[in-house]
């Protein structure tokens, strides 16, 4: 069984700071998306059960090359990255595109796992759109997945509802954040991940162009937030302060 | 099969990456385990590197190292309550290049000083913090890392004041009060013109500001502030013995907050945006204090050998740890070509500390802490500076008096005799 | 002349997309298509607002067979010339978003929290990096499909509309093959309604510990709430209470935060609240600098205090 996990690269959220309403992106340090550090522990901890291997497929800046080490410390075989300085922020559609023709590269591959949203952007589209352009049976939102030896069910997880599916191989899913907790690698991981393989492209390789952006963007600015922040030291103090505004005791 | 390095190096201060980068220079197998998220994440200091001491140590980095301003011009600020007096130093010397001292941010510095290091070859892991020590008949073989054994021949802790390594060493002295003082700072952001304007500066030039007396009511330490391209680094030294002992005991934030309010402070920061917020131990027992630097298999550099220096207002242990942590890398090195990696082969690096301006500096200084321990330096005198400068510049009403008599009143013979038996001691520094 | 076409599975954001779709159309007078789906209910609902609606019913596609929908939606978009596909921003809708955007071969934007036509350009707002910023972004090609967060805009009122039926010929995708569908349990709860929400976090001890916190809520006359780790990791509490990016979006007048750290996938979902309390025992919690009253204290102490005082 091998199993595909795409990845993708985003600044760390955490280290993010606003200045004039700004997000300051300048010496961020770029992480993996947290979901899709679900989707790569949900690929692994298959793996560990039941043999097979996991390829990491990202496409992003040349940072990437390093960046990525954080997927292969946490349990992934290899990687298979496609580098452009100007895949940071390129539109989905691109991205697809881009991890659509990867895919057609990896030949043996049983399930492609997504998250159900990029760290950074959260659109959710990059799955649906590789589903429709391998032509392959995806589901979303998966709260679980058991893989056998040509299908796998997967529990889909709506806002009200959950749909139980059956997918025959080859297929895709993408997880939900709760599907799991993943690892922490041990410092031992880390140094075996800088040695595992890597296979690097350029859109070149793929026969592929970067296409002009169809998403543009006007601003991208923190909501004004003028909050009091008034310390308080008792809970009795916490109710004066409301009532004097009517907030409780109505 | 286990693998083993040459050397481990626990902590990515500038100590561990200086002796990581001069050890992967030179084709070692090197790890660096850091436990912060990145190195630099959690590395506080003042903010003043000055680069002569290290430069031929490193020919290679300074040209592109992320510096932030030369300093190019000085001053000392004696606060009073009420009043303060400042003297700034301006000299050609420190428009020429090369340049004397730098403002430097730590969490830039330190993450390129990695990438050079890692550039080199040096394995560098973060987000994982060394737990313990491994021994073999006395010997330190290696460390313990979430949950991971990993062995060496030498392990180097850079791991900072407190030095928790060194402990486990049995290398530390034991803690006392008298040895430490906290720093507490901010980094202030401000556009680069508006920096220029306030400070006089212009391009790369920075500014270096100290500021004794009130500021640290009246006690051992004082205040600081340098520019950086688009910060300022504003922030306070005090000993950890004068914060337990006033009565009622002082809050060192607070300390800092009445210094940002100070006139003196505010009109220079006026606008910026608190963007970091840290505090961190300084040690500071001087050459006295210092812990053992060696022991078999293992070697203390920088803050965790206790190398950092306190002359009162200024703070000095950046070019300590890079030092050092080269000259450990050197004593590896040595070691490595005769497979000896015992206490008796690393007490090389003894000798090279001996001989090179780092405990050049302590011996010269040894007197510094007990001397500066006088409250009448941080207290007494620029109360009397200030009070004198208010009596010179006041015009009243009716005539000024002449300035002999005024000046006379603040120097009785008391206060001359009191005053040479401070220079005396200042003259052991 | 090409008009607007919206779509939901659920009735009520089919009805908000009509009122969305309708202010963008108010100076443009395009043409507002309904389209429902397999659904008599939803298309009678539509014309009930006044809505000009398409149904197609066609037992190839099953609601959980988003490929299928999506390939519906394209030969909608195609008959009755479409160039802008508004969508419900609900999980299937982002999921069919993605899927009708790549098969009609345009850009697409999900998650969008307010839409104006500005010029020729049509404006969205959508969070961006984890929530922490807000980005005011445009589609530059013709055709345009854009997913609308629910309860961005009020349902459309009465009118009378028209429906007619739309022949599309689809195929069941191959190799999907749904089970079991099972409603989640039960609780009807309306967060987004509440006047006053206490929001409980990883900070809780226990799941014992939740009915002091609901005597609270009581006192208050409020409504309980939590952060997502609390109903996902923990389960709590059901879904229906996490508050945040992937929860819900929340204008109470008072909100009671309890061992909540602040992380913006949270805050995206209250941070327009009109006053907020931020109980945390940690003086450093982001959340502390999101709100206007903070008490740094153990939320347990807090609570019992709370609940003696207000009983
Ligand atoms: C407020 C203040 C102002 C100062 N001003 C100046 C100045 O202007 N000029 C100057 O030269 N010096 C100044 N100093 C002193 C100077 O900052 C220090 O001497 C210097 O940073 C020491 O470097 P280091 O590499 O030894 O230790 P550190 O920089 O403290 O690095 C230690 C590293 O070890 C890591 N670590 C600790 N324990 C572990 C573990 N168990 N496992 C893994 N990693 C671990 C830490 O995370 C850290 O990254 C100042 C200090 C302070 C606090
Ligand atoms: C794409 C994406 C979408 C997400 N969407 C959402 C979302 O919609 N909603 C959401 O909530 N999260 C969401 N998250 C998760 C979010 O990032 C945080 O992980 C989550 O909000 C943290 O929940 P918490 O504050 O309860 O827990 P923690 O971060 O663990 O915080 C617990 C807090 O409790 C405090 N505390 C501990 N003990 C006590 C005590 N005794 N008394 C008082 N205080 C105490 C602690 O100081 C701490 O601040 C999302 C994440 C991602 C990646
Ligand atoms: N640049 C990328 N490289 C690899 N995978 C990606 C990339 N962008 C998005 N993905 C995958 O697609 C999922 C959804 O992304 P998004 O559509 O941006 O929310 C992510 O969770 C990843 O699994």
């Amino acid at each position: 069984m091998n199993i595909v996990v795409a990845m993708k690269q985003i600044p760390d959220l955490q280290q993010i700071r606003i200045r004039n309403r700004e997000p300051v992106l300048d010496a961020v340090p770029l992480t993996l998306g947290n979901i899709d550090k679900n989707a790569l522990e949900a690929a692994v901890a298959f793996k560990e059960s039941h043999g097979g291997k996991v390829t990491v497929l990202s496409a992003g800046s040349e940072d990437l090359e390093d960046t990525i080490k954080e997927a292969l410390a946490a349990g992934a075989d290899e990687a298979f990255l496609v580098l452009d300085d100007e895949l940071d922020g390129a539109d989905s559609e691109a991205i697809a595109g881009i991890l659509g023709a990867a895919l057609n590269r990896i030949e043996d591959k049983d399930l492609i796992i997504f998250g159900e949203g990029s760290g950074d952007n959260y659109s959710g589209q990059v799955g649906p759109r590789v589903a429709e352009i391998l032509g392959i049976p995806l589901v979303t939102y998966a709260s679980s997945i058991e893989i056998n030896d040509k299908t796998a069910k997967v529990v889909r997880s709506l806002e009200d509802c959950e749909e139980i599916i059956e997918l025959t191989l080859p297929a895709a899913v993408s997880v939900l954040a709760g599907i799991n907790e993943p690892r922490i690698p041990s410092v031992t991981q880390i140094l075996k991940a800088g040695k595992k393989p890597k296979e690097i492209l350029e859109m070149d390789d793929l026969g592929l162009a970067l296409a002009e952006k169809q998403v543009i963007t006007l601003s991208n600015l923190a909501p004004e937030s003028e909050r009091k922040q008034i310390l308080l030291k008792s809970a009795d103090e916490l109710v004066k302060a409301l009532s004097s505004q009517s907030l409780i005791g109505r | 099969m286990m693998e083993k390095f040459d050397a481990i190096v626990v902590g990515a201060g500038l100590a561990g990456l200086a002796s990581a980068y001069t050890l992967a220079n030179e084709g070692m197998e090197v790890l660096v385990l850091e436990r912060g998220d990145y190195p630099g994440a959690k590395n506080v200091t003042g903010g003043r590197l000055y680069v002569n001491p290290v430069r031929e140590l490193f020919p290679d980095i300074w040209k592109k190292a992320p510096l932030e301003r030369f300093i190019a011009s000085e001053g000392v600020c004696m606060m009073a309550g009420e009043r303060s007096v400042s003297i700034n130093y301006a000299g050609n010397e420190l428009l020429e290049e090369p340049y004397q001292s730098f403002s430097i941010l730590r969490a830039r510095f330190d993450r390129w000083l990695a990438k050079q290091a890692e550039r080199k070859g040096a394995m560098l892991v973060d987000k994982s913090r060394v737990d313990d020590l491994i021994f073999e008949d006395g010997k330190v073989i290696g460390v313990r890392a979430a949950g991971d054994e990993l062995h060496a021949n030498v392990v180097i802790a850079c791991d900072g004041v407190l030095s928790f390594i060194a402990e486990k060493a049995g290398l530390r002295r034991k803690v006392e009060a008298p040895n430490y003082a906290v720093g507490y700072k901010e980094i202030i952001e401000l556009d680069p013109s508006q920096i220029e304007d306030r400070f006089g500066l212009e391009g790369n030039e920075g500014s270096a500001r100290m500021y004794m007396g009130e500021v640290t009511k009246g006690k051992f330490g004082g205040g600081f502030l340098y520019t950086n391209k688009s910060s300022i680094s504003l922030g306070i030294v005090i000993g950890i013995k004068d914060l337990m002992e006033e009565k009622p005991s002082i809050e060192a934030p607070v300390l800092l907050d009445e210094f940002k309010q100070r006139r003196e402070i505010a009109g220079l920061i006026k606008g910026g945006e608190t963007v970091e917020y840290s505090a961190h131990v300084i040690p500071e027992g001087g050459y006295k204090a210092l812990n053992k630097l060696y022991g078999d298999g293992i070697l203390v550099a920088g803050d965790a050998a206790g190398l950092a220096m306190n002359i009162g207002v200024t703070v000095r242990g950046m070019e300590y740890a890079l030092a050092s942590g080269y000259y450990a890398a050197q004593t590896v090195l040595q070691a490595k070509e005769k497979e000896d990696f015992s206490a008796a082969a690393l007490s090389h690096y003894q000798t090279q500390m001996e001989s090179s301006f780092i405990l050049q500096d302590f011996k010269n200084f040894q007197e510094a802490p007990q001397v500066l321990e006088n409250p009448r330096f941080f207290n007494h005198y620029p109360e009397m500076l200030g009070n004198i400068m208010k009596d010179i510049y006041e015009v009243p009403a009716g005539s000024k008096n002449r300035l002999y008599p005024t000046i006379k009143q603040y120097m009785a013979f008391s206060e001359l005799w009191a005053m040479l038996g401070d220079m005396r001691k200042v003259m052991k520094i | 002349m090409a008009g607007i076409l919206i779509y939901s599975d659920k009735n009520d954001y089919a009805l908000e997309l009509l009122t969305a779709a309708r202010i963008i159309t108010a100076s443009s007078g395009l043409d507002v298509r309904a389209l429902s789906i397999n659904n008599d209910s939803q298309a009678e609902a539509l014309a009930g607002a006044g809505a000009e609606v398409c149904k197609i019913n066609n037992t190839a596609i099953a609601l959980a067979d988003a490929s299928a929908l999506a390939n519906a939606i394209k030969q909608a978009v195609e008959k009755l010339d479409i160039n802008t596909i508004l969508l419900s921003s609900n999980l299937r809708g982002r999921e069919l978003a993605g899927r009708l955007a790549q098969i009609i071969g345009t850009a697409c934007l999900t998650g969008v929290s307010a839409v104006k036509l500005n010029g020729d350009k049509l404006e969205c707002q959508r969070n961006a990096l984890g929530g922490a910023t807000v980005a005011t972004q445009y589609i530059a090609t013709e055709k345009k499909v854009i997913a609308i967060v629910p309860r961005s805009f009020e349902k459309a009122p009465a009118g009378t509309g028209k429906i007619s039926e739309l022949e599309v010929d689809v195929q069941a995708t191959p190799g999907l093959k749904l089970v079991e569908t099972k409603a989640k349990s039960e609780d009807s709860v309306d967060i987004e309604a509440a006047e006053v929400l206490v929001a409980v976090g990883q900070g809780l001890n226990s799941k014992d510990d939740l009915p002091m916190v609901e005597a609270l809520v009581k006192a208050l006359g409020g409504e309980l709430a939590c952060s997502k780790p609390v109903a996902t990791d923990k389960k709590w509490l059901s879904e229906e209470r996490i508050i945040g990016l992937s929860g819900k979006k929340c204008k109470p007048e008072l909100a009671v935060l309890l061992g909540i750290s602040g992380q913006v996938q949270f805050n995206v979902g209250i941070r327009d609240a009109g006053t907020i309390v931020a109980v945390n025992s940690d003086e450093n919690a982001y959340v502390n600098k999101m709100a206007d009253y903070v008490l740094v204290d153990d939320l347990h102490k807090v609570v019992a205090e709370l609940n003696k005082i207000l009983a």
